[in-house]
């Protein structure tokens, strides 16, 4: 009644005022009635029953202050007497800001890192209304062929729009060091469908894709600002992609980034330009299309999967065997909702940011225990004012609420410290994330759904570890309370188990923070000095494309012989070779093969993996061979084919027998491939990432191959440091010609690319655990220390009672000892039963991994004995005197 | 000005409020004021100064209701009313307002 009043009332102050001032006019007119009929003049009469009532206006605002006033200004009242509180006490301030500063912030980051690539939709015309097509079925394959997306986009008729589009990368420079510039091949109704806009000129339209179409492209808003400087006069001119010019014909509207979220487009070319369209097996196209208006998602998955059998026999891709083309003809259509945008990294990444989200959310009640403790130990140091405040009439309704308002104020002073620390945190993120083999490029701004996300954090944070410190500091008999003189022993007593428990609680979640970073921290070093089969030190890949430099295809098989033969002469290098493919790359090679005497238990039991390198690459790649020999001049084409593999493909396809000499096809669909002879194995090295079990692999030899390709990777193992190589590299190359494309790029940061994900989790898991055994460690020392201070009379009596120091040490100690006991093992049983979920991301050991769980417990004990050293010495060195005549 | 003060003591208006209404029944601030003198044969006087506040005060906490009505003298006023919750405080004042004379007055024979 009384809030609905107060609000009510708030809404119509000027009635209000009307009726206070009516009664009280009523009530002076009374009163000079009274005076008249007692014999007074009447104007005496009315200036004697205004003077009664004194200052009439300021009376009449009085009254009124309380009933709409009253309550905001004690609000305000409640929030300044809050701010000089925690003004009175700085240290208190600055470590409850500090420490939910640091929690909120995590979460922020996170969760502003979670919202950009997992919840946000993306930035188009009703994002609701948009289905990606993908292949159904179990393997739930998104990528489909260019013949497959026509038959596609001509049968359809549930889309209002529908388009087709793959992300590429193009080369800026007409020769020399590549510059990539991360592109997008798009059908004519990418834009339209999407709903995007030209920030200038035109964009892509249906026109432009249709068979010969003119080489044009469209610019992304970012590349056209940090490439042109958004000079208005760009479109008309050409820009140079894989060395062709294209026209530019317009520019994206800002805030689209593509469709696939976390990689940003710079050009954006038609589909037309793409070479090889003809092509049914080339799957590299994703579609996505629009519903029409009334048509539901439901329907829409149904009416794609009806024309599946149509598409795929309209497709089937030439040169397939009988079993091949059944399998082929069995492939589904299905639709699902794509308003979050596609994204590898949201594949890659979702589960990872998930475990961060849970290991940032323990961390904040670490910290908000923390806060919890050292408002407990406040409320205790403030009981006196309490109970003043108390028996002068507050009601406890009244003083929780300052006292909340007080932690508020405190977690939304965390929320400010928290954004801070969030904008850097985010941006040391992305960087991290950025190692990898994908660029990243994420807007993690400030938006509406992070900010609301941090209020609610704050909020709840600051009621959180508000609320219980406010009900025990009030909860109080003041009688007793001022009676008190601090003397007693067991005063204060029952308010500490509850700053106890929190102790108990930071320790045990600080463990579990401890265990799983402990066990991300050593996933990434087995994977980073693992063995992979190579040495990763000391090699530089040089990838070198002979397109475009002026050569005829029948040249590049000679041109690379001559390339070979100047990397091997270049000073510095050991070894140099060439390969089709380098290992932790990203891209493979593989095949069924079929081996007399191997019998495969299931159609891909018998695929084996393939790379074709030249002689010297296994030494240049540091990989043994440990039977045979190396390629020669013997392996020439035409000659008898050879192969070299490593221990894994030895051991599956013929038992552990001696392969040399024996022989291996590949199945060519209905046929077998001419019998290729083993005269070498080779130590097993990782192929596609170091996580693998080792793959079953072949190397063919380069010189014996038919088609000559304009690609090739050298591994060129240098002398020293092999960055020392790239001036000569890049001169020779220039040498030959200006016109060959050339990338270099270490061995060893090829391996490390590959191990961005683990290298974020260890390195935030580290980081978010070390943080957690900070603030317990905080917790448990602030805790006791002021234990200490409470009992620092009693621990007097006992000295002046001839109680020995170490005794006195030993009193705290074992105090100290039982709490990080009972939080350790309540750690490692919660730690047991949730470091399961991260078993997915963990290489080389388990879950439950003794050593780590060990070492944690034992860093977490050695932590908190350091923690509880100070408070217990200082306990030892109370003066009994000094302690005693204190009241 | 020797006048001697019979200022009501802070808290006890709100007691003689609830009282007087109890006992009246519908009333204006105005004959609150004169009832109270009246009873406590003039050694009580209500400020005007603490009165409306206080009313408003009762109003929000539901132990009155008031609405605005016509005096005989045909003069609009504003009368309030004891409501149920207003009846159960009356009791509870009462009662401690009994303990506290009763305190006083044995500190004042005995001390």
């Amino acid at each position: 009644m009384g809030w609905y009043r107060r609000f009510t009332n708030m809404l119509r102050p000027e009635r209000l005022s009307r009726d206070i001032r009516r009664e009280m006019e009523f009530h002076m007119a009374e009163r000079a009635d009274d005076l008249m009929a007692s014999g007074m003049p009447e104007p005496d009469a009315r200036r004697e029953a205004r003077r009664r009532f004194g200052n009439p206006s300021t009376q009449q605002e009085r009254t009124r202050d309380t009933d709409i006033l009253t309550w905001l200004e004690s609000l305000a009242a409640d929030v300044r007497y809050a701010g000089r509180a925690l003004r009175a006490s700085p240290g208190f301030a600055g470590v409850a800001i500090l420490s939910l500063g640091l929690g909120i912030g995590a979460n922020t980051a996170i969760f502003s890192l979670i919202n950009a690539v997992v919840l946000r939709t993306l930035p188009v015309e009703h994002p609701e209304e948009l289905m990606q097509v993908t292949m159904g079925g179990k393997e739930q394959g998104t990528v489909f062929t260019n013949p497959l997306w026509e038959a596609i986009r001509d049968r359809q008729d549930v889309f209002s729009g529908v388009f087709a589009f793959s992300g590429t990368e193009f080369n800026l420079t007409a020769g020399g060091e590549v510059r990539r510039a991360s592109g997008t091949w798009v059908s004519g109704d990418y834009f339209s469908t999407l709903g995007v806009r030209p920030a200038l000129g035109r964009l892509v339209i249906r026109a432009d894709d249709v068979h010969g179409c003119p080489p044009i492209a469209v610019l992304g808003y970012g590349f056209w600002q940090s490439e042109y400087g958004g000079s208005r006069g760009v479109v008309g001119k050409t820009i140079s992609l894989d060395r062709t010019a294209h026209t530019i014909v317009g520019v994206a509207d800002p805030s689209f980034f593509g469709v696939n979220v976390g990689e940003s487009a710079q050009v954006y070319v038609p589909l037309c330009l793409r070479p090889g369209l003809e092509s049914r097996s080339n799957w590299y196209l994703r579609v996505v299309g629009r519903r029409k208006p009334g048509v539901t998602p439901q329907q829409v998955a149904t009416r794609i999967a009806a024309i599946a059998p149509a598409v795929y026999e309209a497709t089937v891709p030439q040169r397939l065997g009988v079993a091949e083309k059944a399998a082929y003809l069995k492939n589904g259509l299905n639709a699902v909702a794509a308003a979050n945008g596609l994204s590898p990294i949201r594949r890659q990444y979702q589960r990872a940011l998930m475990v961060l989200m849970a290991v940032v959310v323990l961390v904040l009640v670490v910290a908000c225990a923390n806060v919890a403790n050292l408002l407990l130990a406040r409320a205790a140091a403030r009981g006196r004012e309490m109970a003043i405040r108390l028996a002068i009439g507050a009601a406890r309704r009244r003083l929780v609420r300052q006292l909340l308002t007080e932690s508020v104020l405190l977690a939304g002073l965390g929320a400010i410290a928290g954004i801070v620390f969030a904008r850097w945190g985010t941006s040391l993120l992305i960087g991290l994330l950025s190692r990898g083999q994908l660029p990243v490029s994420l807007d993690v701004g400030l938006d509406g759904p992070v900010l609301m996300f941090t209020l609610g954090v704050a909020m709840l944070t600051g009621i959180l570890f508000g609320l219980a410190p406010a009900w025990r500091a009030t909860r109080i008999d003041p009688q007793a309370a001022l009676k008190a003189t601090g003397r007693g022993v067991a005063e204060g007593h029952s308010r500490f188990t509850m700053g106890k428990a929190l102790v108990i609680g930071q320790i045990a979640l600080s463990l579990v923070l401890v265990i799983g970073a402990g066990l991300l921290l050593g996933t990434f070093r087995k994977l980073v000095t693992l063995d992979p089969g190579f040495k990763r030190e000391g090699v530089l890949i040089v990838s070198v494309n002979l397109q475009n430099a002026g050569y005829g295809p029948d040249r590049y098989g000679a041109v690379h012989t001559d390339l070979l033969g100047r990397f091997r002469a270049l000073p510095g290098v050991q070894v140099a070779a060439a390969s089709a493919i380098t290992p932790i790359s990203g891209s493979s090679w593989n095949d069924y093969i079929r081996v007399d005497g191997f019998t495969p238990k299931s159609a891909d039991d018998a695929l084996a993996y393939f790379n074709q390198v030249t002689d010297g690459f296994f030494a240049a790649m540091g990989t043994p061979l440990l039977a045979g020999r190396d390629f020669d001049a013997r392996d020439r084409l035409g000659a008898q084919p050879v192969v070299i593999v490593n221990e894994t493909f030895a051991k599956k396809f013929f038992h552990g027998a001696n392969p040399l000499g024996k022989y291996y096809r590949h199945v060519e669909h209905d046929s077998l491939g001419a019998p290729i002879q083993i005269v070498g194995v080779v130590k097993d090295a990782k192929y596609k990432e170091l996580r693998e079990e080792t793959l079953a692999t072949a190397y063919l030899p380069l010189s014996q191959d038919s088609v000559q390709s304009a690609y090739a990777n050298y591994v060129l193992r240098a002398v020293g440091a092999p960055s020392g190589l790239a001036p000569g590299v890049k001169a020779m190359v220039a040498e030959v010609n200006r016109s060959i494309a050339l990338e270099l790029t270490p061995l060893s940061d090829q391996v490390d690319q590959s191990l961005a994900r683990e290298r974020l989790l260890a390195t935030l898991s580290g980081f978010f655990g070390a943080l957690a055994l900070l603030l317990a460690t905080i917790g448990l020392y602030g805790m006791l220390s002021y234990s200490v201070a409470r009992r620092r009379n009693e621990i007097g009596v006992r000295i002046a009672l001839g109680a020995g120091r170490e005794r006195v040490m030993r009193l705290v100690l074992g105090e100290v000892v039982r709490l990080v006991i009972i939080g350790v093992a309540l750690g490692t049983v919660v730690a047991f039963f949730s470091t399961r979920v991260m078993t997915s991301f963990l290489f080389g050991l388990s879950a439950s991994d003794p050593a780590t769980v060990i070492g944690a417990a034992a860093m977490l004990a050695g932590v908190g004995l350091a923690a509880g050293a100070l408070p217990a010495w200082r306990a030892a060195r109370v003066d009994p005197i000094a302690a005693l005549r204190d009241e | 000005m020797s006048r001697q003060r019979n200022d009501i003591l802070q808290g006890t208006l709100v007691l003689l409020v609830l009282k007087t209404l109890s006992a009246q029944g519908k009333m204006h601030g105005y004959a609150i004021t004169a009832h109270i003198q009246r009873a406590s044969a003039d050694l009580l006087r209500v400020e005007e100064g603490s009165l409306y506040p206080a009313l408003h005060r009762m109003e929000q906490d539901g132990w009155l209701r008031a609405e605005w009505g016509v005096t005989e003298k045909n003069r609009q006023a504003r009368f309030y009313v004891l409501t149920a919750a207003g009846k159960k405080q009356l009791a509870t004042e009462q009662e401690s307002w009994a303990r506290l004379t009763e305190g006083v007055t044995r500190v004042l024979r005995y001390a």
